[in-house]
């Protein structure tokens, strides 16, 4: 099952993934972190994510720790 | 079993928080940068010439030792830096600014002069860090701080290319010009900063990277709108490309 780590304390509310994932898998979240943003999450019930890492290629804040393939 | 396909740097330091604005393409760089340090197995071996500029706080991010330089001087000290140890590899990390207008003088005779050293201009069109003047890289036209009525080559002249006039210097071994607009060229970017890095290694002469990068606080944009003006108005007045190779020319 592929799927990707948020760091939501390293978010800071750009919103460049959310257009970045061919899925449509990200999106912004009612929660906020301590910089006080809406942060990103990812929601993939039907385990639609192929583990491309092109959210995470484009993260200017490495918010996108870790993603895996399989 | 899923593998797993990206994973922090080790290059930079354990559960980094970059100090750089929403959005900011600087962070995606000095991520590239790191990212060739660990392929390269060179990081311990690594000493970086930290710049003046929202450049500068990759010194607080980066696992290397690094010294820092007065605005625009990191080239003269990266090549004191090197020529004392010649075994190591040194690079700068410099923003516009301070690569190519302060410190124009000290770069361009680094160039000239073959040092055996790595730079990586971070081009964004003005200097962010003091509040988006214009700056040597501005576009004819563009509104900053210093140019509220746009820039007016009357007045102010014209933007300075600077992969091209790398490239024409006799000491260059690599200079290129890369976007981070998109993911597909973030990957191109990343090849050209190992490139940079890999004359140096085999001691072939100057290593250049001029990458287009945003600055969406300054240029007042959304960071997916500060893309499209990356496309659309810097990419056609700094045209991508590798514009010297000497391990292609020989
Ligand atoms: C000798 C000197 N002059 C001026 C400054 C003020 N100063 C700090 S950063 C900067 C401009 C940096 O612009 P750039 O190199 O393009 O980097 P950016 O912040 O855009 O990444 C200036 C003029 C300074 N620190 N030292
Ligand atoms: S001022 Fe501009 S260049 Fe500096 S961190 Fe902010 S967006 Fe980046
Ligand atoms: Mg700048």
């Amino acid at each position: 099952m592929s799927r990707i780590v948020i760091d939501k304390e390293k978010c800071k509310a750009c919103y460049l993934c959310i257009n970045e994932c061919p899925k449509q898998l990200i999106k912004i979240s009612n929660d906020t972190n301590k910089l006080g943003v809406h942060t990103v999450e990812f929601n993939d019930p039907d385990n639609k994510c192929i583990g491309c890492a092109m959210c995470a290629m484009r993260c200017p804040d490495l918010a996108i720790t870790e993603v895996y393939r399989g | 079993m899923a593998t797993q396909v990206f994973k922090l740097p080790e290059s930079l330091k354990g559960d980094v928080k970059y100090s750089f604005c929403p959005g900011c393409d600087h962070g995606v760089a000095v991520r590239l940068v790191a990212e060739v340090l660990d392929e390269l197995g060179v990081r311990e071996n690594t000493i970086l010439a930290a710049s003046i500029g929202c450049s500068v706080t990759i010194y607080d991010f980066i696992n290397v030792d690094s010294l820092e330089a007065p605005h625009g001087r990191a080239m003269a000290e990266a090549t004191g830096i090197k020529r004392a140890r010649p075994d190591k590899i040194v690079f700068t990390y410099q923003g516009d600014g301070d690569f190519a207008s302060i410190g124009l003088a000290e770069s361009m005779h680094a160039a000239l002069r073959g040092e055996n050293i790595t730079a990586i201009c971070i081009n964004n069109t003005t200097y962010g860090m003091t509040g988006g003047q214009l700056g040597p890289t501005t576009l004819v036209g563009q509104v900053t701080t210093t140019s509220p009525t746009g820039r007016n080559v009357d007045y102010y002249g014209y933007p300075i290319k600077i992969a091209e006039h790398i490239a024409l210097c006799d000491g260059t071994a690599f200079s290129a010009r890369v976007s981070l607009d998109t993911v597909a060229n973030i990957k191109k970017a990343k090849q050209a900063i190992k490139k940079a890095f890999e004359v140096q290694i085999h001691g072939l002469g100057f290593g250049f990277v001029e990458i287009l990068s945003t600055c969406p606080t300054n240029w007042k944009m959304s960071p997916e709108k500060a893309h499209e003006r990356v496309r659309n108005e810097m990419m056609p007045v700094f045209k991508p490309g590798i514009y010297k190779d000497v391990t292609v020319q020989n």
